[in-house]
């Protein structure tokens, strides 16, 4: 029966205090897993927005918006560009895209976008910067190529009364006829598209967008020539200028070439802020772990003053004694990070969002709130969290039971002489 | 007339106390020398400095003037670790409320001692059932504190106290917890043990007192008779 062992013993003691502080300690585990996801989600997904953005260039028809069907801009790029930027050193692939507006409640729009179907989901006005996440059914695949099917987003698929149960078998009616002031009436039949997916993109414009394979696109509007936007992918950053350049030297007469960065600079500001709010949240957790660890072991030791100062008068020495309590203090935040990891693994993804939501959304500038409140986190344990969980335990035991373990080993062998 | 050196002396040794300004003595330049093995009391009322002595004897608290010397060895100049190294190998204790460990069984209490003493897991089990067995305790291995009588659990205190054949058991009030029936056996068992080792009981019991080999009577810590 070493001092270690009795150490976890001791734990069982009073099983329902066990669970008590067990709880009392997962809960900031939880509070700090989740903290940890939002910050993790937040980077990745600034990672993949950097990754789309620094380094994509946007080509569009001189002095054009490249809608197919908007008056006074239907001048659209010519389909042989596609072939000059793709033989340009350094371009690692391009992306054409079409658009066409189409009327829902006037004056509101909706964009319709055909695209590969494997293409990045751009936003229109927020290309550069749009990440749209499937919410509901899936995402086109290259099977759906030239198939009458959409994804539809979250604000269009209100307004179509589609709900996102009804993925896979909603059908949505694009009337290329319907008119406004400023689209052309297009003499085209309509077609019955079959929405397989709904995406979120985190504002109201960008989740009022359609994205059809582009070939069905062509076939529904009439545009077996031209593209509307061509999005260029750089192999690197450092490649951007020289890219830039020669896009302007070989399509610039037809070409306006876009080098869109704000986005980016928004997202690094916004990241870096969430980051820290997550940070600070982090830490809360941290500090409130501490907070439990250190009254419960001052709590324990009171208790057990006689019991401790017996062990001291048979001949425990400070370190056998240090090596008791910090085992009991080791155990309990092992078991509220087990605690708090299963609350996560139960509650994380739909609890972190809302956490997400509530806890920092409040501090973001109010324009940038929406663009995270569909920030999707995950609940998944990887090593580094068992890791995390591992060293925040120890930590938090080590720094809270400090106080209490100078308290166990300076009691004299005399406690174990007094009586009740 | 035993002329082996003294197992415990103390030379001149005070203890004075500091209480709301005011300075109480507990022990008053006390001078005593007890000899190896045999059984001695001590008696007294409340305050007259009986558990002080005993503390300071077992290591557990310093004089404030004096010399205590036990088996051999002057505990004033030691240091804290000193001390308990000190108190694992020579001091058994005995406590009025018995003390022992809740949640370990008989054989893990009286094995403790034996742990912080580097015996090997093997022998100091071996050597705790033996204790036990010689105090009628061998049904009681596997029981703990709470699943034994009263007169039990301070059987296996006795059994612990002597684990590690320390050459002095000390008891502070061992039978304060018992009935008088119970009281009288656990007097036989320390009386029993004090043919081995200096046996040192605080009582306030006199009759139980006139059993020891000698009593010391204290009164506002000196020695009375």
């Amino acid at each position: 029966m070493g001092m270690i062992a009795l150490g976890l013993r001791n734990l069982l003691r009073n099983k329902l205090r066990l669970v008590l502080v067990g709880i009392l300690i997962g809960v900031p585990f939880f509070l700090l897993l989740a903290m940890y996801s939002i910050g993790d989600a937040v980077q990745r997904q600034t990672a993949v927005l950097t990754e789309n953005v620094n380094t994509v260039l946007q080509l569009r028809a001189r002095g054009s918006m490249g809608h197919v069907n908007m008056v006074g801009q239907d001048r659209i790029l010519p389909r042989d560009v596609l072939e000059k930027v793709r033989g340009i050193e350094h371009v690692e692939h391009v992306e054409p895209y079409l658009l066409a507006m189409a009327p829902i409640t006037p004056p509101n729009f909706v964009m319709h976008v055909g695209l590969a179907p494997t293409a990045v989901k751009r936003l229109e006005s927020h290309g550069e910067a749009g990440n749209p996440r499937i919410i509901a059914g899936r995402d086109l695949t290259p099977e759906d190529a030239g198939q009458d099917v959409a994804i539809i987003g979250q604000g269009y698929a209100q307004w179509a009364g589609i709900k996102p149960e009804h993925m896979g078998t909603a059908m949505l009616t694009v009337d290329p006829t319907r008119t406004h002031p400023v689209i052309f009436g297009m003499d085209r039949p309509t077609r019955e598209l079959r929405i397989v997916g709904m995406y979120a993109s985190g504002y109201i414009f960008g989740d009022l967008q359609l994205f059809l394979p582009i070939d069905t696109f062509r076939s529904i509007y009439g545009t077996d020539q031209g593209i509307s936007w061509l999005f260029v992918k750089v192999d690197s950053v450092g490649n951007v200028p020289f890219v830039a350049q020669r896009l302007r030297e070989i399509v610039g007469d037809v070409a306006d070439i876009l080098v869109p960065e704000s986005a980016a600079v928004f997202t690094a500001t916004t990241s870096r802020r969430v980051t820290q709010f997550a940070g600070a949240g982090g830490l809360l957790a941290f500090a409130l772990m501490v907070i439990v660890v250190f009254f419960v072991l001052l709590m324990t030791v009171r208790e057990r003053a006689r019991e401790i100062g017996t062990l001291r008068a048979i001949g425990a020495s400070n370190g056998g004694v240090t090596a008791q309590f910090l085992t009991e203090a080791v155990a309990l935040s092992l078991l509220g990070g087990a605690l708090g990891l299963l609350l996560f693994r139960a509650l994380g993804a739909m609890a972190t969002g809302r956490l997400f939501t509530l806890g920092i959304g409040p501090f973001l500038p109010s324009h940038y709130k929406p663009l995270f409140e569909s920030l999707t986190v995950s609940n998944q344990v990887s090593a580094s969290v068992v890791l995390l969980i591992l060293i925040v335990a120890v930590l938090a035991a080590l720094i809270g039971s400090a106080y209490g373990i100078w308290r166990a080993v300076r009691l004299s062998p005399i406690e174990a002489m007094k009586h009740e | 007339m035993n002329r082996a050196a003294p197992l415990i002396e103390l030379r001149g040794v005070s203890k004075f106390y500091r209480k709301g300004g005011e300075s109480i003595d507990a022990i008053a330049d006390l001078t005593l020398e007890l000899p190896e093995k045999g059984m001695v009391a001590i008696v007294g009322p409340s305050g007259s400095g009986k558990s002080t002595l005993l503390h300071i004897i077992g290591a557990m608290d310093r004089p404030t003037r004096g010399e205590v010397i036990v088996a051999g060895q002057l505990l004033n100049g030691l240091s804290q670790g000193e001390l308990t190294r000190f108190r694992r190998r020579t001091v058994g204790f005995v406590f009025q409320t018995f003390n022992l460990i809740p949640n370990l069984t008989a054989v893990e209490n009286v094995s403790l001692p034996m742990e912080f003493n580097g015996v090997a897991k093997s022998d100091r089990v071996k050597h705790a059932k033996a204790l036990l067995e010689r105090f009628q305790l061998g049904h009681r291995f596997k029981h703990r504190p709470s699943e034994l009588s009263g007169g039990e659990m301070q059987r296996v205190a006795i059994a612990r106290a002597i684990a590690n054949e320390p050459r002095l058991v000390l008891a502070d009030e061992p039978t304060g917890n018992l009935d008088s029936k119970t009281g009288a056996l656990i007097y036989e068992l320390l009386k029993q043990i004090s043919r081995e080792r200096t046996v040192l009981v605080v009582t306030h019991a006199e009759g139980l007192a006139a059993m020891a080999d000698r009593a010391l009577h204290l009164q506002d810590g000196r020695i009375a008779a």
